[in-house]
């Protein structure tokens, strides 16, 4: 699958072409870090004044490197989609192969940054057990009640959680066995066809 | 055991046999149980032609007083002897003594399971159910292609407070250390359970 680059991305990058290949890095490596840590535009003004170019083509300049880059990552393009789509660009060899480069080290921490992002359930984080044997209460003395507590951590967008609950021993081995084919259903035949090809 | 002043008058007035048949005070007896256990029928069970004709005094008085008695032997686990003993002390004959303690004990693990219910605790989990997904992609990113759980822990409490379901996502390895720490719980129970 190839990446189709459309005529204003393709006119910020064309900036990157009349440059040196020193000044290509420098941008190549401003643009992942502010992918991994947020963009900061002073970064920018210093750029422009050392090229003496406006400070909007820096900028135009950066964050079509990083539309470049997390376009590519979203959709996975193989090595030789990525080196066809940006041929489009007319860069010299050498610029391209950086462009790769830059592509290969970093498709996977920007697929993980992206992946913050999609829409988030509350998720397991951790499970703590407890396991007593209730005595007495108030309205009944003499008992012997096995208890489990268990305190759910859970998470959502960064935001840790927790809930308290109990069981009784009988439901605790249904839970066991329920989860447990759960577990095994992923690896049944219909599971297993339908992840094959899904690809 | 030790019941209140009221309630061990109540019992005294039910021992008379003249003020009160036996057929009556059977029934008051299983009309009380019945009260006890199945409060959702709300009292119906005194509505019975037999004891409408009692003095609502008496029938007020001596009500509360069995269920008073039924109640404390079953928070203390009394056995047989000891509410005879009590029964014997409030003058009750052997016959109406045999009476409230078959019922007793034909009710015992009942009453037992309803004083156990009272009480705060933490939401009971009594059911799990699943869903297993297999998440293709999203507006942020392609090609994701992994297996996700969606999981819902039904709990339920005590009256006082409503139940939340818990639900939550996991990947299949989160299911496997959820899965793995559950095991450790109940390989503890059993242990425990052999001592």
């Amino acid at each position: 699958m190839l990446l189709v680059l459309a005529d204003e991305h393709r006119r910020h990058l064309s900036f990157l072409s009349a440059t040196t290949a020193a000044v290509v890095s420098e941008f190549c490596r401003i643009a992942v870090e502010f992918l991994k840590k947020g963009s900061n535009p002073k970064i920018y003004e210093g750029a422009a004044r050392k090229l003496s170019v406006s400070a909007e083509t820096v900028q135009h300049g950066v964050e079509g490197l990083m539309y470049l880059l997390t376009e590519s990552s979203k959709l996975m393009i193989s090595q030789v989609d990525f080196q066809d789509s940006v041929l489009v660009l007319g860069f010299p060899e050498e610029l391209n192969k950086l462009l790769l480069q830059l592509y290969l080290d970093n498709r996977q921490e920007i697929r993980s940054i992206l992946n913050e992002l999609t829409p988030d359930l509350p998720h397991y984080h951790n499970l703590e057990w407890r396991l007593d044997v209730q005595l007495a209460s108030r309205a009944l003395r003499q008992q012997i009640k096995p208890v489990l507590t268990l305190k759910l951590h859970l998470e959502q967008n960064g935001c840790a959680s927790a809930s308290v609950l109990q069981t009784d021993p009988a439901t605790l081995l249904h839970l066991i066995q329920e989860l447990e084919q759960a577990l095994g259903e992923m690896k049944s035949n219909h599971c297993r066809r339908i992840v094959r090809n899904i690809k | 055991m030790e019941l209140p002043e009221s309630a061990l008058a109540g019992l005294q007035s039910l021992a008379h046999p003249a003020r009160l048949p036996h057929k009556t005070f059977q029934l008051l007896l299983e009309a009380a149980f019945h009260n006890l256990l199945h409060p959702q029928a709300d009292g119906t069970a005194l509505d019975h032609a037999e004891l409408g004709s009692l003095d609502p005094t008496l029938l007020k008085q001596s009500y509360a007083a069995i269920t008073t008695c039924i109640l404390e032997a079953g928070k203390q686990n009394a056995d047989k002897s000891t509410l005879s003993t009590l029964l014997e002390e409030c003058r009750f004959g052997s016959e109406r003594i045999d009476t409230f303690c078959t019922e007793y004990q034909k009710n015992k693990g009942k009453v037992e399971a309803l004083l156990g219910s009272i009480g705060r605790y933490p939401s009971h989990i009594t059911d799990v159910s699943w869903r297993l997904e297999y998440h293709i992609r999203n507006n942020h990113l392609h090609k994701v292609n992994q297996p996700s759980y969606l999981l819902t822990l039904k709990a339920e409490n005590g009256e006082a407070r409503s139940a939340e379901d818990v639900t939550f996502s996991c990947s299949m390895e989160q299911l496997q250390d959820l899965l793995g720490k559950l095991k450790d719980a109940a390989k503890s129970m059993e242990k425990a359970s052999q001592m």
